[in-house]
């Protein structure tokens, strides 16, 4: 055995985007032990959802536990307190929420490929990325009014239609996209220097993504074929409009890449499909009645599976709420999946494993 | 959702003849205050359509040690220790200090008396 060295990464360190700590025990440069915490951002917003504010306030209070996935959030959490209300909400809210979900999907995934081109030593195409992305942030301005944060989805349905002119200008933008996005699928699929450091590094098997609950890109790259859209119609249509999973077997940092440009694609023909066929209906379900009763609700976020549990005692404050964020589940598979790597790839592994420790510490 | 009622003595027997890691997925831990008992959950989702979610639950009183499912669900050990620390809920070998820093005030989710 080897002489060991412990190396700390965290809480700030140039390869993360959010204040995360690992320590790392090499040996002879390779990772043999990780240890994780994640007590930098804790805000107590689970007790303020039960405690300051009104469960109808509530939705806008989720939407800041993270500003890549807001949507998600808000989403989840107005699903589940329309089932403590015991309500139905119409169709074309139903296809917005899908609409904007998957506009955030685009550029969540964006975000992250880009920081694992970062991560990886190639910062050219960190730039391109970054700068293909800029297209989606535009669309969710234009379709919420904001880039990041947008209350888009509230208890009853959604805040915002969809003006004819802006759903031209989507398929319009995501037609400009395509080619963007096949030479974005070329240069990660192809590139030589980026398939030396991201093939073969960050492995973690199907056995062990099973094993450890993994979810989302994490786990598909994988091959775990677990994706909240695949397994729930009833809140939100996603066979109707096309959905499609998407599943790789390597479960490598590469994997992880190509099964995000291939969602990418995916989330293109669901927005298309969506505005195609946008039912004509209200926007939202009136209701005077208070949350009561208990219910859960599962939904498919950028980085995986969301969880919201919620718990009402017929007053305007819910009793409970509890969030529990995709990157929570995949803590202890990204703990596991360093092991055997050398140290010198932590960085692209950890950017590939896209992280989100405000959702998870909330 | 399924609620099973369980026990702490009881419980790594219920989820173990439960939880098969190929159809179950392990979602999270909870805790309700329920006046001066504390509702324990734990949620599993299943991994073909429907997909139906499943709780178990028991109900705790203060100062109660819970054990660990570490050793049926690997992962667990994420959601014990968030509960450790937020909930100030004694779980069986799981230290404070994961999700909130090892000097906090214990349980800063409990429900002020």
């Amino acid at each position: 055995m080897g002489r060991q060295y412990e190396i700390p990464v965290g809480a700030q360190h140039i390869s993360l985007l959010e204040p995360l700590h690992f320590k790392f025990t090499t040996e002879n440069e390779r990772i043999v032990r990780t240890d994780a915490n994640v007590y930098y951002v804790h805000r107590g917003i689970e007790q303020a959802c039960c405690s300051k504010f009104k469960f109808r306030q509530v939705s806008f209070v989720v939407g800041r536990v993270c500003g890549l996935c807001s949507i998600s959030h808000t989403t989840a959490y107005s699903q589940v307190a329309e089932k403590l209300l015991k309500i139905e909400i119409p169709k074309r809210a139903k296809y917005l929420r899908m609409l904007v979900i998957e506009l955030d999907r685009i550029h969540s995934h964006l975000l992250c490929l880009s920081h694992v081109a970062e991560n990886s030593g190639f910062e050219a195409l960190f730039m391109k990325t970054m700068q293909y992305r800029e297209f989606s942030m535009e669309l969710l301005e234009a379709v919420c009014g904001n880039r990041i944060q947008y209350d888009f989805s509230i208890v009853g349905g959604v805040a915002r239609d969809l003006k004819p002119e802006t759903g031209q200008l989507i398929l319009q933008r995501l037609k400009n996209f395509m080619p963007q996005l096949e030479e974005l699928v070329g240069i990660y699929q192809h590139n030589w220097t980026l398939s030396l450091k991201n093939k073969g590094t960050g492995v973690l098997t199907r056995e062990d993504a099973m094993r450890l609950n993994v979810v989302g890109p994490f786990a598909r790259a994988a091959g775990l074929a677990v994706d909240v859209r695949n397994e729930t119609e009833d809140l939100l249509p996603w066979k109707e409009v096309g959905f499609e999973m998407i599943t790789d077997t390597a479960g490598d940092v590469h994997a992880r890449n190509m099964i995000r440009l291939r969602e990418i694609g995916v989330s293109i023909r669901l927005i298309r499909n969506i505005i195609d066929g946008l039912p004509e209906s209200a926007l939202l379900t009136e209701t005077k009645a208070f949350p009561d009763g208990e219910a859960t609700v599962r939904l498919e976020a950028p980085r995986g599976e969301l969880f919201y549990y919620a718990k009402g005692n017929k007053t305007q404050v819910l009793e409970r709420l509890k969030i529990k964020a995709p990157t929570f589940s995949n803590v202890a598979g990204m703990v596991h999946a360093f092991t055997g790597n050398e140290y010198g790839s932590a960085a692209a592994i950890i950017a590939s494993y896209d992280p989100c420790l405000s959702c998870t510490a909330r | 959702m399924k609620k099973i009622e369980t026990n702490l003595a009881d419980l790594k027997k219920d989820i173990g003849a439960f939880y098969k890691p190929e159809l179950h997925h392990f979602i999270v831990m909870n805790a309700v205050q329920t006046g001066e008992k504390m509702e324990l959950q734990w949620f599993f989702s299943d991994y073909a359509f429907p997909c139906e979610t499943t709780c178990f639950y028991a109900l705790i009183s203060p100062g109660e040690e819970v054990p660990s499912i570490k050793d049926i669900v690997a992962s667990a050990w994420v959601a014990e220790a968030e509960l450790v620390d937020l909930m100030n809920i004694k779980v069986e070998s799981t230290a404070k200090g994961f999700v909130l820093e090892p000097d906090f005030e214990s349980g800063p989710l409990l429900k002020k008396k």
